[in-house]
């Protein structure tokens, strides 16, 4: 079967009236859980999935796709408006989100984010067509030096997100790093800073982590705030559009975005968080006025959700052709189509090129939809900000509480989110910037696994991170980057 | 005669007076069965599958609680937390019953005092899965080569102290040969990294290397039950292969397990509605096509199956320790 007749043939599939259905069911769903705080696609794909055993194998897989999808839109809402990310992907958001709406801009942040997610989505689907098969090559012949290389660049480049001064950035990212650290370590098996806990063997919940830091911290910052609500006037839908100018800034942050998503969502483990970091930075990067990010740029939050929205696309790239899910709940994707007969893997394009392609087209019609009916929401999306303080910051508590706890149905979690919140909300009184802890501490464990794995298969030769060829790019860049930096440090303190 | 039904009198208040879980009226209420992993985990579908008959044979709905964490223990804790009043019961893989007294630090439970088994439902081999391009195609040849080159041979696990680790340490020890530990997270990242030609191979559930031995991109050498298993017929069984004993086995397991102190009436009817089950065609169709082999059995069969296996493992650790 040609890349066309696969095409034509899936959307055959997902046009067809039932699976339809489940696909459009899943995209607005989707965009519901991920606008509410804490509950993320992960919990409704968990409760969605014994459902899944009593329609066809296309359908419930198309209907969970469209939640995973879906929420990566919804994400930014609560984000943008609230400064609570809807879920960990679009924390970066909040960075000039916030600003935005808090300038009165929100129906323009909110256009700028459905239509970079869009765009991210569609171009995510042109790469999942045409270059699943090289990507997942190449996702093959990482290894672990590969990824501790790439991490490590990461880590480097992402750090400069915060606003605020270099040496309160850096104390944050350190803090992610050493509560990266608690859990089992995987090489010895022995437990570091778990006291003891069974509930923290597999390290902190990262949902409890960014709704505590955002969620929860924001609630309390907003006690003392005695103003009932968040003045909005009433916006008429033509002021939600950009001007010409600011349109012409769009495409550049969203091809770059989706670019890095692409790539980085294909890679097993990596995933759509980073990419929207990373994202951010080369925004930051790239831009002629770096020191206004934070302040609400429109490329700050079209590149990071460009980003995150190719990424959660390209993820399907490991999960479907290598059998490989990149994160859990690719792994709950993949245990689904396990359950409906379909073992993904390098024979699927042969053995299943109706969910293959079925799967694609779906992904193509479900980003369309949630296009058009994101559009006019926006409007609706705005007025929640009208709701006074005390009825709309008690529902996020029990959101939250809702979502973290549907992770994996542990009380402790919900008692770490109270005790996150009140640190993050000592951080954020004294200007810390808490994306840069949430970096440190989705990156640390990455950058220790695979830099002592590739220690451990090295035999202790260092010279593995010079001598393989991925690993050695990332080094010479990691270090340019440094250099890079010092440098213009130096010319500027002249 | 008036004598004889007021003695049978007494003795039926005795009876009930016993407690309110006389076995007749049980269950008067759902039950929880606790699952210490994620939805859409196997042993999830694996219990999931039990649930939905035990439902219809018991009239009372068989609510699954997913409380993943710490390799399965969190679900067995939380069933020893929840009310023990003869409706919370767990399904679990062997791992919480057999080593996690050895690899858990403050385990908070006794899998030899606080456990009851019920009924082991279904068992999984491993295979040795390596690179397309090693240099051997048996077992044999893979002694061989290890033997040739001691500690050369690198091999991923899911973890410290994993099936998968403790099942490539018994090899080594059984086969007299020294292979080379390094731990992965999940067996998607082992097979990624044999494709790779990171490491060379590694053991692991058979669902996890097909896909890539039938692209032509990982080979098997053996498995590890003492029989060949029924969906891979052409791959040989490890047991008496080179200087591997006859009696070499090594499986995981999933089984369905109650508190101590439940009443042995309940256990009993538990164990006699799994043994009917795992005998209906689609249930033991289903669990073979994900890769496990239903084993119906007496509640002392399992209780022995756990004895054994807290043994055989046991001693597997005390070698991995003497040598750190």
């Amino acid at each position: 079967m040609t890349t066309y007749e696969g095409l034509m043939h899936g959307l055959s599939v997902a046009l067809h009236p039932s699976v339809l259905v489940y696909s459009l069911f899943g995209a607005i769903l989707g965009t519901f859980v991920g606008v509410l705080p804490g509950i993320g696609a992960m919990a409704a794909i968990t409760l969605l999935l014994p459902i899944t055993y009593y329609v066809s194998s296309e359908a419930a897989l198309v209907m969970l796709a469209g939640v995973y999808y879906g929420a990566q839109y919804g994400g930014a809402v609560a984000s943008i408006l609230l400064r609570l990310p809807g879920t960990p992907q679009s924390a970066v958001t909040t960075l000039d989100g916030y600003p935005m709406a808090q300038n009165g801009r929100a129906g323009l942040a909110l256009f700028t984010s459905m239509i970079s997610s869009f765009s991210g989505s569609m171009l995510g689907i042109i790469v999942l067509i045409f270059l699943a098969e090289w990507l997942s090559g190449v996702a093959t012949k990482f290894g672990a030096a590969d990824y501790a290389a790439m991490m490590i660049m990461g880590l480097v480049a992402a750090s400069t997100v915060g606003s605020g001064r270099p040496a309160k950035n850096l104390a944050m990212v350190v803090l992610g790093l050493i509560i990266g650290v608690i859990g089992t370590d995987v090489n010895s098996g022995l437990q570091r800073f778990t006291f003891g806990r069974t509930e923290l063997m597999d390290g902190v919940n990262l949902v409890a982590l960014a709704m505590g830091l955002f969620g929860a911290a924001e609630v309390i910052s907003n006690i003392r705030n005695t103003e009932r609500s968040t003045p909005v006037a009433r916006i008429p839908l033509r002021e939600l559009l950009p001007s010409r100018a600011e349109l012409k800034r769009l495409p550049a942050p969203i091809l770059r975005g989706s670019t890095l998503g692409s790539f980085f969502g294909a890679l097993p483990g990596t995933g759509s968080t980073i990419s929207s970091f990373l994202s951010y930075a080369l925004e930051r990067r790239v831009s002629r006025e770096p020191k206004k990010f934070g302040t609400g740029q429109i490329e700050g939050i079209s590149g990071p959700e460009a980003a995150n929205n190719s990424a959660s696309i390209s993820a399907f790239v490991p999960t479907l052709t290598l059998g490989i899910p990149g994160d859990p709940i690719m792994a709950l994707m993949l245990g689904a189509l396990v359950i409906h007969g379909v073992q993904p893997g390098p024979m699927m394009l042969e053995s299943n090129p109706d969910m293959f392609w079925g799967l694609v087209a779906s992904f193509a019609i479900g980003n369309l939809f949630l296009l058009f009916i994101n559009l006019p929401l926006i409007g609706i999306w705005v007025n929640m900000l009208r709701i006074p303080f005390r009825w709309l910051y008690p529902a996020i508590i029990v959101f939250i509480s809702m979502g973290v706890y549907s992770v994996r149905g542990s009380s402790f979690d919900i008692a770490m989110v109270a005790g996150i919140g009140i640190i993050g909300y000592a951080l954020s009184r004294a200007k810390f910037s808490p994306a840069l802890l949430l970096l440190g501490f989705v990156l640390g464990p990455l950058i220790e696994t695979n830099l002592r794995r590739a220690m451990l298969i090295s035999r202790g030769d260092p010279m593995v991170f010079i001598e393989r060829p991925i690993a050695c790019v990332f080094v010479v860049l990691t270090a340019a980057l440094i250099l890079w930096s010092l440098i213009s440090a130096f010319r500027k303190s002249q | 005669m008036f004598h004889h039904s007021k003695l049978s009198c007494i003795a039926l208040a005795a009876i009930c007076a016993a407690g309110p879980l006389a076995a007749e009226d049980w269950p008067s209420a759902p039950l929880h069965l606790y699952v210490g992993f994620p939805a859409g985990s196997s042993p999830d579908t694996i219990a999931r599958l039990v649930a939905e008959p035990l439902a219809d044979a018991l009239g009372q709905p068989v609510v699954v609680e997913n409380k993943p964490g710490a390799g399965g223990v969190i679900g067995v804790q939380q069933m020893l937390a929840d009310k023990n009043d003869g409706l919370s019961f767990a399904v679990t893989i062997n791992g919480p019953l057999t080593t996690a007294q050895r690899l858990v630090e403050d385990l908070s439970y006794d899998p030899a005092t606080d456990i009851a088994p019920v009924a082991l439902i279904a068992t999984s081999p491993l295979v040795l899965g390596v690179t397309s391009d090693f240099p051997a195609d048996t077992v044999a040849g893979f002694i061989e080569q290890a033997t040739e080159n001691p500690g050369d041979i690198a091999y991923g696990s899911v973890g410290h102290g994993s099936g998968a680790h403790l099942t490539a340490e018994l090899f080594a020890n059984e086969a007299g040969v020294e292979l080379y530990h390094i731990p992965f997270q999940s067996y998607a990242e082992v097979t990624t990294s044999i494709i790779g030609h990171e490491i060379d191979g590694g053991f692991m559930a058979p669902s996890a290397a097909m896909p890539h031995v039938e692209a032509g991109k990982m080979k098997i050498l053996g498995i590890t039950s003492s029989a060949p298993f029924p969906s891979l017929p052409d791959v040989p069984v490890m047991a008496g292969q080179s200087s591997l004993p006859e009696d070499f086995r090594a499986e995981l397991w999933n089984g369905f397990i109650a508190p101590s102190g439940t009443d042995p009436e309940i256990i009993e009817r538990l164990n006699s509605e799994i043994v009917e089950i795992l005998a209906m065609p689609e249930v033991a169709d289903k669990l073979l096509a994900m890769g496990w082999q239903v084993q119906p059995g007496s509640t002392e069969a399992f209780a022995t199956r756990i004895a054994e296996d807290t043994a055989l493992w046991g001693a597997v650790i005390d070698g991995i320790e003497a040598r750190q």
